[in-house]
């Protein structure tokens, strides 16, 4: 891991009516980190992951991209886009073939036999071969996924926001991700998951950060075995 | 006057035996309403896309007078034309009343609020996150925009044939715009008024029968649409 941050926000605050949300939030994610990002719901914790993906405007925030001078979010929404992929809890699947969402995250110029190739690939990595030609909407939870998590591989972000990346997830499914997203880590590329359970990721996450009455707060590692529940009030109080 | 089944027959008859006639104002029909959907549809959608997905002051102003332009009736919209473009109009330098691209005017006028109101259904219907998802993937605006609108292709073609069976039927609009000029503005639904306002049923009827055609292949085509866009169950 880098001593440099590839992504560095500072003070992100976010209003919805007159409350706020996320208040002077700030966070930074270095090469080849794995951040558990946990919090009640309705903490803020999508939101969050929406803003640094540049899907969702913050009220007001500084943001630095490799040791970059800070910018405004608005100035830095290009670059957030070009580097950072955001999954949804629940992934889209475009209507079309396994193939067909895989091939959607290649740049649009690759020659034909080049994006068969990379595809072929992918559909290795994740393990979906028998899966190919099916239509992508039909896929479980967990092939959607697998499916999600290798359309990002194509993509090759430098930053990975993943949103509940293993909920409602059978446990085969579930280890199947982690393996995957492991892969991910040993690529290089840093992983912000946001999750209910800090249990599931324990051997993948690097450091635990919580959102708690919309500020940022670190648990530490021997804070969070201990912990029986990220909404502990009485551990979280005094973590603060 | 003849009955109606011998009309009938005369009617099927003028449409079968290749009447040259005919066919050109039904071939003019299908021409001035190709035109006006074709250029109607692409702004209309990008409408669509705007009211769905930006949050701007006024848009649901824009959405409540788009829906009032939906009950316009098209003589309105033929009259409102006519003073534009008329010798003394303001548009009057143009020379364009009783032409084909006057009735193609008055029939996008038509067409816009329809393919935006219906469009606009279509895209709420559809997944924020295709949106979202074609974006982080890299996708720039513009293809995450074709992206949205392959996702929601069902709703907004059946947008599409809704507007062209409005406007291919209607009638104030031509009249007051192309004159009703045989072998360059007759249209089906000016023919139909004409030959009633005769007394030459047989033509009405056959032209009748090609928008009733028409409407079943449109109603087919939209339920065939509908039904593949359906989830499987």
């Amino acid at each position: 891991m880098s001593d440099r941050p590839i992504l560095d926000v500072s003070a992100l605050t976010k209003r919805f009516a007159k409350r706020a949300l996320l208040d002077s939030v700030d966070i930074s994610l270095h090469r080849g980190e794995c951040v558990l990002l946990t919090g009640g719901n309705g903490a803020g914790k999508t939101t969050l992951l929406r803003i640094l993906s540049g899907l969702e405007r913050p009220d007001s925030c500084g943001i630095s991209i490799a040791a970059d001078t800070p910018r405004s979010w608005r100035r830095c929404r290009h670059d957030l886009h070009n580097r950072i992929l955001y999954l949804h809890q629940h992934p889209y699947m475009f209507d079309g073939s396994v193939r067909y969402n895989l091939g959607y995250a290649l740049p649009s110029g690759l020659n034909k036999p080049l994006k068969r190739r990379l595809i072929d690939a992918a559909i290795e990595w994740a393990e979906l071969g028998h899966l190919h030609d099916t239509p992508a909407k039909s896929l479980s939870g967990g092939e959607r996924q697998r499916v999600s998590l290798a359309r990002a591989r194509l993509r090759n972000p430098q930053i990975l926001l993943l949103d509940e990346p293993t909920a409602n997830l059978d446990q085969e499914a579930r280890q199947r991700t982690l393996d995957l997203l492991n892969s991910f880590k040993e690529q290089g590329i840093a992983l912000l998951l946001a999750s209910h359970d800090p249990l599931h990721f324990s051997s993948l996450i690097d450091r635990h950060i919580h959102l708690y009455e919309g500020r940022l707060i670190a648990i530490e590692e021997e804070k969070l075995m201990s912990m029986p529940s990220p909404n502990n009030e009485t551990a979280l109080r005094s973590t603060a | 006057m003849e009955s109606l089944s011998d009309t009938t027959l005369a009617a099927l008859h003028l449409l079968f035996s290749g009447n040259r006639e005919l066919w050109e104002i039904i071939a003019i029909s299908f021409r001035v309403s190709g035109v006006a959907i074709l250029v109607a549809t692409p702004p209309a959608l990008m409408v669509a896309f705007i009211l769905t997905y930006k949050r701007f002051p006024g848009r649901r102003l824009l959405i409540s007078i788009n829906s009032t332009f939906l009950s316009v009736p098209a003589v309105v919209v033929g009259l409102t034309f006519f003073i534009l473009l008329s010798r003394q109009g303001p548009l009057g330098e143009w020379k364009l009343l009783f032409t084909q691209t006057a009735m193609v005017l008055g029939q996008i006028t038509l067409a816009f609020p329809i393919l935006v109101a219906m469009g606009h259904s279509a895209l709420q219907a559809s997944d924020i996150r295709a949106w979202e998802t074609s974006r982080t993937l890299g996708a720039n605006p513009l293809r995450a925009l074709f992206t949205v609108m392959r996702e929601a292709r069902f709703g907004l073609m059946a947008a599409l044939l809704a507007a062209f069976g409005r406007i291919i039927a209607e009638v104030g609009a031509s009249m007051m715009l192309g004159g009703n000029i045989l072998h360059y503005t007759r249209n089906i639904p000016t023919a139909i008024a004409l030959e009633s306002s005769k007394g030459e049923f047989a033509q009405g009827i056959a032209l009748g029968l090609v928008l009733l055609t028409l409407a079943f292949s449109l109603n087919a085509l939209l339920q065939h649409i509908q039904g593949k866009g359906q989830p499987a169950t």
